[in-house]
């Protein structure tokens, strides 16, 4: 079980885990790193919402922690089907080569 | 301080949901069946009937639209709420499913030529539209945290699929990565919201949030970052600025008929659970947020409309016209607490937007060649002469788009500005004339190219058949567009309808 002062460091931790996911998104130029990033955001959502389920005692936040559990491996799938797609053309993995539309 | 929440754990440890849930979900329900067994079907018809799927997801949609008429009448001025308060069975949901599922119809009617030309008649094509529309749906109905966010990632998903559906063009894949990676990221920002608005009311049912917050005072800061980080999420999907960076690429580069799909159906559904989440539940927090949603309306109608000015594809131009349009909308919604006019004319709005820009983007399906989508300027050139009914077509819907008096734009925006200085907001009022002004340029620039004489040295284009179903789905959205903008009262007391009885109704 949580200790009540525990739980404001939690929420920074969830806070400075989705920060760093978010930055990484905006940094790193390998779609597959910024792949890693977004699930890192979405790992610190679930802290969060596992940290306020324990903290209000509620069953809600656990229940869709595990909603976004499944989500985020569907979106995995689809993800490293694509991304093997586009980068299977001959490409070099940056994100910054896909301006075939740039005018 | 630990309390037991025992008005949440109540209804699910004490009842199972019974037979008037499923009725309430009816129409999701039909579209979803039809989805699997489009799954199925795929496999046992010859590839050379794959028409056949497109008839069939027809008759799926059509019995669906069906339903959800009989909806409107069975859910009542009042509505009332499924599944334990996770979807709303009210007639703000069916008005969403019709204009959804009329979409997809036309989509659906529109694609076998355009994917036939192109070599991309797949089977899984049909599948994938149906999850998508099941997605818009759910998203129009849901009013829990959770469904709406499985909701927004069923309808995203299976968007990212199909927007790189072109496999061999680089283009598309590379729509499809830019959708995919963005989208996940905005969907991010939704859940985090999403886990704050949660955590400090302590509820994921959007009635019991809507109570919580208007007990919650003095206001609650890590609540507003929760409700602000949503409308970053939710802002993302109807690509409003400055979230709007991966539309002008995505909508190019998709194949065209799921751009005239996806530029539409997403914007409608993603704007219906803006209206219920923020003019209705955060409704009591509405001078916390009220100012963010001022500010992306006028951001998306500068940015949307100046980007337009310049572009020299159509697909681009529209995808920068669809941003402009969201702020138009959005304005509606920054008003729409404690003036119904403001979410009466973002509906009308989205009605009048679905019909519009889908003619828009269906003239662009019907010219596309073979391989290739014919989506620059230079392939407008001289279609006047050659497609005159085509081209009239276009002109009548970028006139809509413009607003210009009669037609179905014009009194969307006239709405939408009417609700913002009912609310004593001239200046939002003042930004949305100005910039449609400007606007009037380049949709008048694409009509004139259309009557120019092809470039000597230019070679001809040759432009497919427009074919009979082609011919059905232009003459459907521009009587639509014409309707709409002549019978606006009578357009007006069936959103004036769906507005009065939304749940979670606070």
């Amino acid at each position: 079980m949580l200790s009540q002062a525990m739980f404001p460091w939690l929420l920074l931790t969830a806070a400075f885990l989705f920060t760093l996911g978010a930055l990484g998104v905006l940094i790193r130029r390998n779609p597959l790193v910024v792949f890693m990033c977004i699930e890192l955001m979405l790992n610190a959502v679930n802290l969060a919402l596992v940290g306020y389920s324990s903290y209000l005692n509620s069953e809600e936040g656990q229940v869709f922690a595990f909603m976004v559990i499944v989500v985020a491996a569907a979106e995995v799938v689809v993800g490293l089907g694509l991304l093997t797609r586009v980068f299977s053309i001959g490409r070099e993995l940056d994100v910054d080569d896909l301006d075939e539309m740039k005018q | 301080m630990r309390t037991v929440n025992a008005l949440a754990a109540l209804p699910l440890a004490t009842a199972t949901p019974g037979w008037r849930d499923l009725v309430g979900l009816l129409p999701e329900l039909i579209a979803a069946g039809g989805f699997l067994a489009l799954m199925l079907l795929d496999l046992v018809v010859p590839p050379a009937r794959r028409t056949w799927l497109a008839v069939f997801s027809g008759a799926v949609l059509v019995g669906a639209l069906a339903v959800s008429v009989w909806g409107w009448y069975d859910a009542g001025s009042a509505g009332r709420s499924v599944f334990f308060g996770a979807f709303a069975y009210d007639r703000l949901a069916e008005f969403a499913n019709c204009v959804i599922l009329v979409t997809t119809l036309l989509t659906v009617v529109i694609s076998p030529g355009y994917l036939n030309r192109r070599r991309l008649h797949h089977g899984e094509y049909y599948s994938l539209l149906m999850a998508a529309t099941v997605g818009m749906m759910l998203l129009a109905g849901a009013t829990s945290l959770m469904v709406i966010f499985l909701a927004i990632e069923l309808l995203s998903i299976s968007l990212y699929i199909l927007s790189g559906f072109s496999r061999q063009e680089e283009r598309s894949q590379e729509a499809a990565v830019k959708y995919l990676l963005l989208g996940s990221f905005a969907s991010a920002f939704l859940l985090f919201g999403m886990a704050l608005v949660y955590g400090e009311t302590g509820h994921t049912q959007l009635a019991q949030i809507a109570e919580a917050m208007s007990r919650s005072l003095p206001v609650d800061p890590l609540l507003v970052g929760g409700i602000i980080l949503m409308f970053v999420g939710l802002a993302f999907k109807v690509s409003a600025a400055p979230f709007h960076a991966w539309t002008p690429d995505v909508y190019q580069g998709a194949p065209t008929s799921v751009t005239t799909f996806m530029s539409v159906a997403t914007k409608v559904a993603a704007f219906i659970v803006i209206i219920r989440l923020f003019d209705d539940a955060f409704a009591s927090y509405y001078s916390r947020w009220s100012a963010v949603v001022i500010a992306v309306a006028i951001l998306s109608m500068v940015v949307g409309n100046l980007a337009a000015l310049t572009q020299n594809s159509i697909k681009r131009m529209l995808a920068y016209s669809g941003i402009a349009q969201a702020g138009y909308i959005l304005i509606g919604v920054a008003v729409g607490v404690g003036i119904p006019l403001g979410v009466q004319g973002a509906l009308y709005y989205l009605a009048a937007y679905a019909f519009t820009n889908l003619g828009a983007f269906a003239v662009v399906t019907v010219m596309s060649g073979q391989g290739e989508d014919l989506d620059s300027y230079d392939h407008l050139r001289g279609l006047w002469r050659r497609r005159p009914y085509v081209a009239a077509a276009l002109a009548f819907f970028l006139l809509s788009l413009a607003g210009f008096p009669f037609t179905a734009g014009f009194f969307g925006k006239f709405l939408v500005f009417a609700a913002a200085i009912q609310a004593h907001n001239v200046a939002l009022a003042l930004w949305g004339i100005g910039t449609s002004a400007v606007s009037v340029f380049y949709y008048l620039r694409v009509t004139l190219i259309m009557f120019q004489r092809p470039k000597e040295d230019a070679p001809a284009y040759e432009w497919p058949r427009t074919g009979l179903a082609g011919s059905a789905v232009l003459l459907v959205t521009a009587a639509g567009t014409l309707v709409l903008g002549v019978f606006v009262v009578l357009v007006l007391t069936v959103a004036t309808m769906a507005q009065a009885g939304t749940l979670p109704g606070t």
